[in-house]
């Protein structure tokens, strides 16, 4: 074990955290503000990198991420529209239990279109091979998606903290009836926040699919991480969500550089430690 | 609640429950059919592997005309999904409503094992392809069969040929897949390395269906190693390499995939990729048999691309057995078994000879050195064929199958 | 028992029939699988159906006391009736433990609880292979006869085992259902409806909800005994959370709260995944179609639709059972704080 050693599990930790951090930016946007627990954000997460692998070839790598993150998008804003929005007045547990089932049909959905097998996806030639930082050499495209995705997520946060539309988002979350009587179409916001946040998913998704591969199974990978993110920063908090993302991400990467078995374990037993000492989460406020 | 009524409903109960114990076995479906079951995967881990496995058996069975011994052959498959309470539940079902009598399959090690308990107490036949030992190890019984080479016979293969090639590589370091399959090919990769004077620097064994192997990547880096020997399965196997490549690891390191498919793997990876890469394996194409020959042309005429280790594997798998229902002259699992047992004979794999004491078929094994793009001479000319072999064989003593038990 | 209730005496009749005649349409060794998942999915509704507290972490229990009693059966050769208390006991007093934790929270939090807790014995069960075969799973588990006194019947064939598992079955049918019909089982459903104003009225809801989890456990526990008997061994996934989903499918689209609908849901749910599975691999899809439509327009599950289906016939009909399905009414928001 030596420098070199650690310096690449923290930078590996860096990358998936920050994917961490964009997924759990969006479900944190989605449960913080409409309370739904979106079982569906894996299957997202994984239909975006579908879309950009088949979109990819027509309209380049960026156009791919885009067509994505809009497909992604899109998709959800529909899923809100049709379905979610129905189960408002029931118990959320329905609206979990709605999510899963839609994951069910996509998951399915993405066998019947691209197969069961698995498919390797390539970034952009001239970021393919590693570049060598001294301490270590790592892949080129794996820093810069993490650079991206940093550039992401902090996009979202000035964008909930500085913009109006932000402020109305905020005030939703705190106060929704509060916010109707003030006059904001309050059912437009929940369809949009909804899309936005499936869209991060998508466009994670992505990203991300030159590094992992692709398998229809991608999806229930990574939801358990998504959550743990989202709960363990506090339901609703981005700062938190971000912080979270970070930590379980590090904090997987390092537990497998030094016991690999127990590097998913770890991160669920934090989880459990988080809830039970802070139950608002590490920067949440309920 | 009246004490009348619950008792009634007590002894109604115990009635309807002792009334049914007695009812006879439920029919199943009898006649001159024989039916054979092939339990693959298709879902799951191993997703794409179960429609190659069909194709293989599925060649065998058409190569015989669907008929042995005068009788009609019915194949059928279920899918195991990779998941051992799918395949025993299948496994079971078929048994009980197609009257399957032959099981081939599954793919993954651990759902064999699985299967194993269900055709022992089921007194079925079953023949299975796979690198854990267990089979016809410490699981062994009397109406299990194992195809593939032993893993004893098959790292010693890999490793001593290696080493012949490339005797200066002595830092070794092992991607294991978690389980019975990934802890027999340590185990014996381990043993067989010890006679060259090896050193394994590091081992991370990992659940297969791992996708993000950058950890494991960058800690084997950072252990600077000779090889990097790949005993994982699978996805998991094109994950590594994958990763090998981009963290700059390959192909200045050697990549070792000592339990590998070879041709299937050598299709879906990028031509780059296959430099230093070198691939142990139970069956290519280019394998030099008589049967594997004519299989290969038989399959290639089907289906435009060679066949690799699983469709060659349920191919061989169901051809010995058709074979053996022949030499018997019955269909029947415990005379399948005894055909099989101590048969010495030429097939797929060229000389196999069946251990009636452990049912481990002893065979070649062989070692594959992938070649660079501008080295192949047709489109599928993947690899040379360094070394093919059945030394050295495992003693029995070695074995943990003590006693195989009755029909 | 059924004095006063023509309906529920015609519908455990009906069940009886299911029992009979079942093995007969999906053979045997899917029946008795039927009647396993059952009786965790009846563990489940009582949690969920009747408490309402989702729990996506039963396989904890079901996985444990499956390893539990397999352990015994190989190396203890331990008789059927101790492994099938032993099991019981190992799952209620998991859940004690789990659940008295998990309680403290609700909602979402509630639920990633016992989803935390579940991964975290998943892990375990795969990484100590020396007790539990680890990935394998735990292989070489004897099926040990009903020894009844100088009795001795062998339950070897899967007609047999059927038998086995339908009767247990009604034992522990039997049992949910003078619980439910208890005051325990009011008191769980008042939690459901109203924690704060159950509280209010002196209940400490948490005790209850402690109660109901472990009597879940013990339930959950019991099915698992019997499903490390089916075929001679205990798999990883026994424990997975992929079994903990499925049991919450169960629950769901057969109607929770409701005795029979976890039964309905178990039935639909194995049968869909057997029969349907063999002739397109694409199954999931049509169970992800049916849970939405569930979710979306029947919330009842099969039980509504039974009942709709009667109405639409039957006009009038009978007097709503205690026993017929109420859709869970508690706003997302109310149930905050207890």
């Amino acid at each position: 074990m030596n420098v070199a050693f650690f310096a690449g599990a923290i930078l590996n930790g860096l990358v998936t955290g920050m994917l961490y951090a964009l997924m759990g930016v969006g479900l944190s946007l989605i449960l913080g503000l409409l309370n739904i627990p979106n079982f569906a954000h894996g299957v997202l997460y994984a239909l975006g990198a579908y879309v950009m692998i088949s979109a990819g070839k027509a309209f380049g790598f960026l156009g791919g991420a885009l067509t994505a993150l809009a497909v992604v998008g899109l998709l959800g804003a529909v899923i809100e529209y049709f379905g979610v929005r129905r189960l408002y007045r029931v118990h959320s547990d329905y609206i979990l239990l709605l999510s899963f089932g839609l994951s069910l049909i996509l998951t399915e959905s993405i066998i019947l279109v691209w197969g069961p097998v698995g498919i390797t996806s390539q970034p952009p030639a001239f970021l393919t091979g590693g570049i060598d930082l001294g301490v270590t050499v790592y892949p080129k495209y794996r820093l810069a998606v993490m650079f991206i995705t940093t550039a992401l997520v902090l996009g979202c946060y000035l964008f909930v903290t500085r913009t109006r539309y932000g402020a109305i988002l905020r005030a939703g979350i705190e106060d929704k009836d509060m916010a109707a009587a003030l006059g904001i179409n309050i059912r437009r916001v929940f369809t949009l926040t909804f899309a936005v946040g499936t869209g991060l998913a998508g466009l994670g998704g992505a990203l991300m699919s030159p590094v992992r591969g692709l398998l229809p199974t991608m999806g229930i990978d990574i939801l358990p991480f998504a959550f743990v993110v989202v709960v363990l920063g506090g339901l609703g908090s981005l700062p938190g969500a971000i912080l979270a993302g970070l930590l379980v991400g590090v904090v997987q990467s390092l537990m497998t550089a030094i016991w690999a078995p127990g590097a998913d374990a770890s991160v669920f037993a934090l989880m459990t430690l988080g809830i039970i000492a802070r139950p608002q989460g590490l920067l949440g406020r309920r | 609640m009246s004490t009348i009524t619950r008792r009634h409903f007590l002894t109604t109960t115990i009635a309807a429950g002792t009334g049914l114990l007695g009812v006879p076995a439920l029919g199943t479906a009898q006649g001159k059919e024989i039916v054979m079951l092939g339990i693959w995967p298709f879902t799951g881990a191993f997703a794409d592997v179960g429609p190659l496995l069909d194709r293989g058996m599925r060649l065998a069975i058409d190569e015989w005309n669907n008929k042995v011994i005068g009788r009609p052959i019915k194949y059928i498959t279920r899918d195991d999904e990779t998941k051992a309470s799918s395949a025993t539940r299948r496994m079971e079902e078929a048994i009980d409503s197609e009257g399957v009598k032959i099981v081939i399959g599954p793919w993954s090690s651990g759902m064999a094992l699985a299967c194993t308990e269900v055709a022992k107490r089921r007194k079925v036949f079953y023949y299975f392809s796979g690198g854990t030992e267990d089979i016809a190890g410490k699981r062994c019984h009397r109406y299990a069969f194992n195809w593939a080479a032993s893993p004893y016979t098959a790292m010693h293969v890999v490793v001593d040929n290696y080493m012949r090639l490339n005797p200066t590589h002595k830092r070794w370091y092992l991607f294991v897949s978690d389980f019975a399959f990934g802890w027999s090919v340590e185990k014996y990769t381990r043993e067989a390395g010890s006679h060259h004077g090896i050193e394994f620097v590091g081992a991370d064994r990992m659940p297969l269906g791992t996708r993000e192997y950058s950890g494991f990547v960058s800690k084997a880096a950072a252990a600077k190693p000779d090889v990097l020997c790949l005993l994982n399965a699978g996805q998991d196997v094109l994950v590594s390499i994958r990763e090998a490549h981009n963290f700059g690891l390959a192909p200045k390191v050697t990549l070792l995939n000592s339990w590998g498919v070879g041709t299937e793997d050598f299709l879906q990876l990028d031509p780059k990729t296959r430099e230093n890469f070198w691939v142990g394996t139970n069956a290519y194409y280019g394998m030099n048999t008589p049967v594997a020959k004519k299989m290969t042309e038989m399959y290639q005429a089907k289906y435009n691309v060679p066949p690799g280790y699983a469709p060659c594997a349920a191919y061989g798998m169901t051809r010995l057995t058709l074979r053996a229902i022949e030499k018997a002259n019955s269909a029947e699992p415990a005379d399948i078994v005894k055909a099989l047992e101590g048969w010495e004979t030429q097939d797929w794999p060229g000389k196999v000879w069946v251990n009636p004491k452990t049912h481990q078929t002893v065979r070649d094994y062989m070692l594959l050195r992938c070649k660079k793009p501008d080295q192949m001479k047709h489109a599928t000319d993947f690899a040379d064929i360094v070394a093919v072999s059945g030394q050295p064989t495992m003693p029995d003593s070695m074995n943990e199958c003590k006693d195989i038990g009755s029909l | 028992m059924f004095e006063g209730r023509p309906g529920a005496f015609l519908r455990f009749v009906l069940l009886l029939v299911a029992i009979v005649a079942l093995p007969l349409a999906v053979r045997p060794v899917v029946a008795s699988e039927i009647w396993i998942f059952s009786i965790a999915a009846m563990a489940l509704n009582l949690i969920f159906g009747y408490t309402g507290m989702l729990s996506f972490g039963q396989a904890t229990f079901f996985g444990l006391a499956a390893y539990t009693s397999g352990l015994m059966m190989i190396h203890w050769h331990a008789p059927l009736l101790v492994v099938l208390a032993a099991g019981t006991l190992v799952g209620a007093l998991a859940a004690a433990a789990v659940g008295y934790v998990c309680i403290q929270r609700v909602g979402t939090y509630f639920i990633m609880l016992t989803f935390g807790f579940n991964q975290m014995f998943f892990f375990i069960a795969y990484k100590w292979t020396a007790v539990t075969g680890g990935d394998d799973g735990l292989p070489g588990i004897p099926r040990p006869p009903l020894a009844l006194g100088p009795w001795s019947i062998s339950l070897e064939t899967s007609v047999r085992y059927y038998v086995f598992v339908a009767v247990v079955f009604l034992l522990a049918f039997y049992a949910m259902k003078r619980i439910v019909d208890s005051p325990l089982g009011v008191i769980f459903q008042s939690i459901r409806e109203n924690p704060v104003r159950a509280a209010a009225v002196g209940y400490d809801v948490k005790w209850y909800k402690w109660i109901a989890f472990t009597l879940a456990g013990a339930f959950t526990g019991f099915a698992g005994v019997l499903y490390s008997m089916m075929f001679g061994i205990v798999p990883l996934e026994s424990i997975s959370w992929i079994i903990s989903g499925d049991i919450v499918f169960m629950v769901l689209i057969g109607g929770i709260g409701n005795l029979y609908g976890p039964l309905l849901g178990a039935a639909a749910f194995k049968w869909l995944s057997e029969a349907i599975s063999v002739l397109w691999n694409r199954w999931p899809l049509i169970l992800g179609v049916a849970l939405v439509l569930v979710v979306l327009f029947l919330r009842g599950g099969l039980v509504e639709a039974f009942a709709r289906i009667r109405g639409a016939f039957g006009g009038g009909g009978g007097r709503r059972d205690a026993d017929e399905g109420v859709p869970v009414r508690v706003g997302a928001e109310g149930e905050a704080r207890t």
